[in-house]
């Protein structure tokens, strides 16, 4: 792995040291470091199976690491590496400082848009119904959907749905936000709804991590761009990189999807 | 002709506040067991989707009250439980406990169905946003859980209805108890006992359609005329909320 580019200047939001995942036998995750920070918006990209989703989601402890550890805000999550001790915090309070998107959206089907998001605001900030739901609406105007407050997650169409999600997941004031493959399941048409609300979430200043198969975007927003494979990071580098990127097997890639 | 006048079907009539004071005592005991069984079903459920040793206690207790038929239970329960532990249940409790312990275990199984259906990426989502797992349980992949069960459920309280029937060895009242007592005193039995065929299907035409109206009313997005005023009430409460957002942005 090539030595990551100095970002100086910045508050580091996210530390990922020595992160090792794996199933069973098979290690996924081959001790991954990352670092990401303030107002960053990282790009995570590379062939399927390569690991960036798994890498994506032990940010969030949503993929507990084998080893490794994650630390946010000064405090350490994980199990750690081998031999470290000290006080860990638990995935409950780690979670409720990073926002995530999904591939699939994963909005709660029986509940309307406004919904979806008030819930998320009562249990997790402890607000009461009206005011749950006057966040909510201000979230859902941020994607451009609070005429569709009260239609259920079948009556919209998929960039609705995942505009939705978006809104559910900023609602909570997310330190820094997780993009799985937020484009991948939707029709081609509706691929740039979702990317302009990204895009302006982007220039709000939103730290973000975004694991994408859309590498036009990718290459507009990205101000760390990393690039994965066999559950390693072969190369990372700034704004730049897609035309700088010098590892082989970073250019065969890049060439193949370009 | 001669064959009809023999039956005195005007029995019917004269016998129709018993037969339906019986499908009530019915019913009665049918509907309290169907909540306790539902709550009892969705706890084995949990059960018998945990670890073991407790998945596999879980798993036995569905199996073997699966296998036992309600007459069985009654007469266990009722009797048996009396002596040997010298606890009296009351007739309608007795009732009740023996559906429960075997609708228990059939709803288990309904539960762990529907709950298996669920997608994971919906718990995942609200662990993502930081809920606690027994709220994502009851909030989130509960309800969605209920919906799919809603229709096997119903079924299963036709046949707690229908086996309550069974209850008269225990002298509960209910509809085939009622039954054997008018016939002890006017000898018609197969008048008597098409009357209580009709109170059965009477009361299963009613209940088929009231489950199809719980249903419909909780599909998304909801259906039906029950769930109009319903859903109406949460549209206009919506609606309030982006009203006063809009009211309050036009003035910033």
């Amino acid at each position: 792995m090539t030595e990551p580019p100095a970002r100086a200047g910045t508050d580091v939001v996210v530390e990922l040291r020595g992160i090792k995942k794996s199933f069973g036998a098979t290690e996924v995750l081959h001790g991954v470091d990352l670092t990401i920070h303030t107002g960053e918006h990282v790009v995570v990209f590379g062939p399927s199976g390569s690991g960036k989703s798994t890498l994506l989601r032990t940010i969030n402890l949503l993929e507990e690491p084998s080893e490794g550890s994650v630390r946010l805000l000064g405090v350490e999550y994980g199990p750690g590496l081998p031999g470290e001790r000290g006080r860990r915090g638990g995935p409950l309070q780690l979670r409720r400082h990073v926002g995530m998107v999904f591939q699939q959206f994963n909005l709660f089907p029986h509940l309307t848009a406004l919904h979806n998001i008030s819930l998320a605001l009562r249990s997790v900030k402890g607000l009461g119904r009206r005011e749950a739901e006057a966040r909510a609406a201000v979230a859902l105007r941020q994607v451009g959907l609070v005429r569709w407050a009260g239609h259920f997650p079948a009556e919209l169409s998929g960039g609705q749905q995942q505009r939705v999600a978006i809104a559910r997941a900023l609602s909570l004031d997310p330190k820094v936000m997780l993009f799985d493959e937020p484009t991948s399941a939707l029709d081609p048409e509706l691929v740039g709804e979702v990317l302009a609300v990204m895009r302006e979430l982007a220039e709000s200043g939103m730290t973000m991590v975004v694991v994408t198969h859309e590498l036009n975007f990718a290459r507009e927003i990205g101000d760390f761009n990393v690039f994965m494979d066999q559950g390693s990071i072969v190369e990372c580098g700034g704004a730049g990189f897609f035309d700088t990127c010098t590892n082989p097997r970073t250019r065969q890639f890049m060439e193949a999807v370009l | 002709m001669s064959l009809l006048a023999y039956y005195d079907w005007g029995l019917i009539w004269e016998a129709k506040e018993d037969l339906f004071r019986g499908l009530l005592v019915a019913i009665e005991v049918a509907a309290v067991a169907l909540v306790v069984s539902v709550v009892v079903g969705l706890l084995l459920a949990l059960a018998r989707m945990s670890r073991p040793p407790l998945s596999w206690l879980a798993a036995v207790y569905v199996n073997v009250f699966r296998g036992i038929p309600a007459l069985v239970s009654v007469i266990w329960v009722y009797f048996g439980i009396s002596l040997v532990l010298g606890i009296n249940f009351s007739v309608f409790q007795a009732g009740v406990i023996a559906l429960v312990l075997l609708y228990g275990a059939f709803i288990s199984e309904i539960y762990r169905a529907a709950l298996q259906a669920i997608p994971k990426g919906q718990r995942e989502a609200g662990l993502a946003l930081g809920m606690h797992p027994i709220r994502i349980f009851v909030q989130v992949v509960l309800p969605q859980a209920t919906k799919i069960a809603i229709p096997n459920i119903g079924s299963m309280f036709i046949g707690m209805i229908k086996d309550t029937s069974t209850f008269t060895v225990i002298g509960l009242l209910e509809v085939a108890r009622v039954t054997q007592n008018l016939n002890s005193v006017t000898f018609q039995p197969f008048v008597l006992f098409t009357a209580a065929a009709g109170m059965y299907v009477l009361a299963t035409f009613f209940f088929d359609f009231l489950f199809r109206v719980i249903e419909k009313s909780l599909t998304t997005p909801p259906a039906g005329g029950i769930a109009g005023w319903l859903t109406g009430r949460r549209k206009r409460r919506i609606e309030l909320v982006v009203k006063d957002l809009e009211a309050l942005s036009g003035r910033t």
